[in-house]
């Protein structure tokens, strides 16, 4: 009887000895730029899920921007601020958005993973009406608006925004509807007409669908995030997603311009050129510095790697089937912006209020972690560019949202340039639009 | 023969978790086993397709095995500590440990099927739930002694 509770004991031992967590000391700048340190995949027994609790900003706290720039609340009690986007005549639009939920229980793990996304949305506008674009008017450029009104209400989930010859086009989570619009309506009551149509349930897993027009103006560029981390909900759900669509504005007839995108946002052309930039949320559950996420130019018909693959040719264990020939092809992006810091927000700074240096170069707004146990992202990054490519080292340009204590103020999401040349950053859990300009 | 009939006469080890007499452990066993069993097969259908939807089911059946086997468990653990004649008799300890190193195993199992994707059933996963079965199979034979043979919980 005691040599079965020893032969129990001694494989418990073993099996107990077979799980830790790896991870350990590792320099999360190494993955900065446009060669990322890329660690072998860890897959997890039980995941880290470590998400910053929202307390919100206190009266007279503000985010922290580098010294000689000022940091003022251009907005408060907004509705989860998530993207923005400045009209010809200096109005500022706030997309003010909710995920649709549709993601259904499809394991025991969905409930769980549902729970803890509503952590990182906990106290994201106390359950006011949101979905919602809400107008901003800043006429003389104070940072003080003088006006704010509800654009349009009771959309389907918005997040991408674009003006182009007296029309408004607003991407749903399921389409892209455009409105008749002369900036300096302030309410849009006009119906729109539904575009194009773009992948939204059933599942909608990343459902935020992003816009760009072409330089020439002819063009719209979509994002559509993948329906899953890592093809879990099947192949048929991933049908026209983790890709760049490109959408004829007049009839809108679209088509993949690029694919292997798992969840690219803020599409942006470099100023002056042809050349189409993302910012693209990589995988989740290979560890807890895998896989960067990053800042790539986008090729047309170029292919990206998702789901097989990652930074080029390194495969992914969990796809199956494998898909050789397709890898083989798979494009390495341009820039890694370090793992897990969930960039959503892009724009090219080509204004002179901010100091010189930051002409040119590129402002991210990285929404932050919650699937590692230190925490990457909660701040707004700057990557310096020369001769429209990236050009050296990120720096931290908006910090303070989190509080040191496992909490956080904030979370940065989209971010856009004022009329007068100031930073505009969405934080959609402190339900504020932040505003950074030269001192003075 | 002799030997089985003499073990089970007379004073018979006694079911503490019973319900009108009827011990309460055998009527919950066959949910955790089915569903176990179940896994492994729908595990091996998965490695076969790649179609998700049996790994899907695979980690429900297994969740829910757990469920059952901790209620289970709780029936046969009060069995073997409310007497001590079940505890004399000998396949009793290698029957609950056996079946506590399932628990442990398919609890693993769960963790590994909630990853994403293949590497949640192929090879890890689909290991664990074949070595479950096969210790369910030795557990399963012994806790049919401990009836058939010692009595346990059988009228008198």
């Amino acid at each position: 009887m005691t040599r079965a509770w020893q032969c129990w004991l001694a494989l418990a031992a073993a099996a107990l000895a077979g799980c830790n967590d790896g991870g350990g000391n590792f320099d999360t700048r190494s993955q900065i730029g446009p060669n990322p340190k890329l660690p072998a995949p860890h897959q997890y027994l039980i995941p880290p899920i470590h998400i910053a609790t929202v307390i919100g900003w206190a009266p007279g706290e503000h985010p922290i921007a580098p010294p000689g720039l000022n940091v003022q609340a251009l907005a408060g009690d907004l509705q989860h601020p998530r993207n923005l986007m400045v009209l010809p005549n200096g109005d500022i639009l706030v997309v003010e958005s909710q995920g649709p939920n549709l993601d259904p229980v499809t394991r025991p793990k969905s409930p769980i993973i549902g729970w803890i996304e509503s952590l990182a949305t906990k106290g994201s506008g106390g359950g006011g009406p949101s979905n919602r674009v809400t107008l901003l008017r800043d006429a003389n450029g104070d940072g003080v608006p003088e006006s704010r009104s509800v654009l349009l209400d009771h959309l389907f989930s918005p997040f991408g925004i674009v003006f182009a010859d007296n029309y408004l086009y607003v991407a749903a989570t399921d389409a892209i509807l455009r409105y008749p619009f002369t900036p300096g309506q302030t309410r849009i009551t006009a119906r729109p007409t539904r575009l194009t149509e773009l992948p939204g349930g059933p599942i909608d897993h990343h459902w935020t669908k992003s816009l760009a027009l072409s330089p020439d103006g002819k063009l719209l560029y979509a994002t559509v995030g993948s329906n899953s981390n890592i093809v879990e909900n099947g192949f048929e759900a991933e049908h026209g997603r983790a890709a760049v669509w490109e959408v004829d504005r007049e009839s809108g007839r679209a088509r993949l311009f690029a694919t292997g995108l798992r969840n690219p946002n803020a599409p942006n052309f470099y100023p002056g050129t042809n050349t189409l930039w993302v910012v693209v949320n990589e995988r989740d559950e290979l560890g807890p510095n895998l896989v960067p996420d990053y800042l790539t130019s986008v090729r047309d018909g170029g292919f990206y790697g998702w789901p097989y693959s990652y930074y080029g040719r390194h495969l992914d264990p969990r796809v199956m089937p494998q898909r050789p020939g397709l890898v083989a092809r798979a494009i390495v992006p341009d820039y890694a912006l370090s793992s897990h810091v969930a960039p959503l927000g892009l724009t090219f700074y080509t204004a002179s209020n901010l100091p010189a240096q930051y002409r040119g170069g590129a402002f991210i707004g990285e929404h932050g972690s919650w699937d590692r146990n230190e925490f990457n992202g909660y701040k707004v990054v700057f990557v310096p560019f020369a001769i429209g490519r990236p050009s050296g080292i990120a720096q931290d340009f908006l910090t303070g949202f989190l509080d040191g204590k496992g909490s956080t103020r904030g979370r940065p999401v989209g971010v856009a340039v004022d009329r007068a040349g100031a930073l505009l950053v969405a934080d959609d859990v402190g339900n504020v639009v932040w505003r950074v300009s030269r001192a003075g | 023969m002799m030997a089985k009939s003499a073990k089970i006469s007379g004073d018979r080890p006694r079911s503490t978790a019973a319900l009108f007499g009827h011990p309460i452990h055998p009527m919950l066993v066959p949910f955790p086993i089915a569903c176990f069993i179940g896994a492994l097969l729908t595990d091996i259908t998965y490695a076969r397709s790649a179609n998700i939807m049996w790994a899907n089911f695979s980690i429900w059946l297994i969740t829910a095995g757990l469920v059952m086997a901790a209620l289970a468990a709780t029936a046969g653990l009060t069995d073997y500590f409310g007497d001590a004649r079940i505890r004399r008799a000998p396949p009793a300890l290698p029957h609950m440990l056996i079946n506590i190193t399932v628990v442990v195993i398919e609890l693993f199992n769960a963790f590994v099927h909630s990853r994403d994707g293949w590497t949640s059933v192929v090879p890890t996963g689909l290991t664990l739930s074949i070595v479950s079965v096969l210790l369910l199979a030795v557990s399963g034979w012994l806790g049919g002694s401990l009836v058939f043979k010692y009595g346990v919980g059988t009228p008198p």
